[in-house]
C-alpha cells in the first residue's frame, strides 16, 4: 500500500493524494494528466475500470471527472479525479486504455454534457430518448419545471393537513 | 367525449352490451390472462400473489407471455417516458376487450417521482385505466381484491376503457404526443 502511494507520488506528481478508507487511495491530478495516469495505473495492475462519472461543482464553475480503478492482485481501489472547465467541459477519451469506458463516457456525455474527443459513440443517446433540454444531472437543470411543462398532473383535492389546522396554512 | 371541469376524461360505465357480448363477457371474466408490464416496484408483489400462499389462479387469473394473447395489462408502478412508449405499443397490440389495471400511487399522480424529468405524472391522460389499486406498493391481499373488483366490473359491463380509447383516440393520441414528442421507438436496437 505505502509502496504504491510512494510510486504514484513520484511518477504521477499528483496535486493531492490521500487514503480516505482502508485500502483506498484518492488521487487528484491535472486534467491533461488523466490519460497518462490511467495508462500508468493499468500497467501497475489496476486493470478494472469500475466506473467513470462526473460531479458538477456549480459554485466553482467546474466539472470533476472521477475514475475508479481496482487492483485485483493487491485489493486496492484508486479514485482518480480531475477538475475541468464547466462551460466547455472536454476530457480526452480513455477508450484506448479501457475499452469498457465507451459506455461510461456515453452516459457522462448524456447526463453532464462532457465532450469526449476520440470516442465516436459519446454523442449517441444511451438512456434518455429524444432529450431536448439541458443535460439533466447538471445542477442548473430544473427537474420540477421540466416535469410541469411536459407531464400534466391531476389536481389535488383538499389538503387534509390544513383542514385540521396543521402547519400547511 | 365527456370531460369534467378539470379536463379529466370521465369514463362512462353504462351497460350497453348486446346479448352476445354479455355471454362473451361472462366467460372472459372467469378466465383472465394477464400481461404484467413490470415497470416499477409493483412487479415484486406479483410473485407472492400468483404462487402458493395467495394463489390467484383460484380466481381464474393466469399470466400470459405476450400482449397479443392477453386480456389485462398490468401497469405495476411508475412509468418513465421511455417505458410509456413501449406500454402504448403493447396496449395497441392487444385484442379487445382489453383492460388496464394500474398499481400504486405513481400511476395516479407520479407518486414520489412527481418532479422527475423522466417519469410521467398521471397515466389516464395517455391510456384508459379501468381500475386503480391503491397502495405504495399494494399488498397481495389488495391485489386479489382489485382483481375480484375487475371481474365484477367485466360481468356488469362497466369495464369499458377499451371502447373509450377507440372513441376518443384523437384525445389520447394528442396527450401522448404532447408529452412524448414521438411514439415510434427509434433506438439502436430497433435500427
Amino acid at each position: 500500500m505505502n509502496k504504491i502511494i510512494n510510486e504514484i507520488q513520484t511518477t504521477l506528481e499528483p496535486l493531492t493524494i490521500e487514503t480516505p478508507a482502508f485500502r483506498q487511495i484518492a488521487v487528484v491530478v491535472k486534467p491533461d494528466a488523466i490519460h497518462n495516469s490511467l495508462a500508468y495505473l493499468r500497467q501497475k495492475g489496476f486493470t478494472q475500470l469500475s466506473i467513470v462519472t462526473c460531479i458538477d461543482w456549480i459554485k466553482d464553475s467546474e466539472m470533476e471527472m472521477v475514475y475508479v480503478l481496482f487492483n485485483w492482485t493487491e485489493g486496492i481501489h484508486i479514485q482518480l479525479r480531475a477538475r475541468i472547465d464547466r462551460e466547455k467541459p472536454v476530457m480526452v477519451t480513455s477508450t484506448d486504455i479501457f475499452p469498457g469506458a465507451r459506455y461510461y463516457e456515453r452516459e457522462v456525455h448524456e447526463f453532464f454534457g462532457v465532450e469526449f474527443p476520440g470516442n465516436e459513440d459519446a454523442a449517441k443517446p444511451l438512456l434518455l430518448e429524444l432529450w431536448d433540454d439541458l443535460p439533466p444531472l447538471r445542477k442548473d437543470f430544473d427537474s420540477q419545471a421540466y416535469s410541469d411543462s411536459k407531464f400534466p398532473m391531476r389536481e389535488r383535492g383538499n389538503e387534509f393537513v390544513s383542514e385540521i389546522g396543521g402547519q400547511n396554512k | 367525449m365527456v370531460l369534467d371541469k378539470k379536463d379529466n376524461m370521465v369514463l362512462d360505465k353504462k351497460d350497453d352490451r348486446n346479448v352476445w357480448e354479455k355471454i362473451g363477457d361472462y366467460f372472459s371474466a372467469n378466465s383472465i390472462w394477464m400481461k404484467w408490464y413490470c415497470t416499477g416496484c409493483g412487479a415484486i408483489e406479483m410473485p407472492p400473489t400468483m404462487t402458493s400462499r395467495f394463489d390467484m389462479e383460484r380466481l381464474g387469473l393466469g399470466p400470459m407471455a405476450t400482449p397479443r394473447q392477453a386480456d389485462v395489462l398490468l401497469i405495476t408502478g411508475y412509468l418513465s417516458t421511455k417505458t410509456l412508449r413501449r406500454v402504448i405499443y403493447s396496449y395497441e397490440q392487444m385484442n379487445s376487450p382489453r383492460f388496464i389495471i394500474a398499481f400504486g400511487s405513481c400511476t395516479i399522480n407520479g407518486g414520489i417521482y412527481y418532479d422527475s424529468y423522466a417519469t410521467i405524472g398521471r397515466l389516464d391522460k395517455y391510456l384508459p385505466v379501468d381500475l386503480y389499486i391503491s397502495g405504495c406498493m399494494p399488498r397481495p391481499e389488495t391485489i386479489m381484491n382489485g382483481f375480484s373488483g375487475l371481474i365484477e366490473m367485466i360481468k356488469k359491463g362497466e369495464a369499458k376503457g377499451w371502447k373509450h380509447y377507440q372513441d376518443n383516440y384523437e384525445w389520447y393520441k394528442k396527450n401522448q404526443l404532447d408529452s412524448l414528442g414521438k411514439i415510434i421507438v427509434e433506438d439502436e436496437f430497433h435500427e
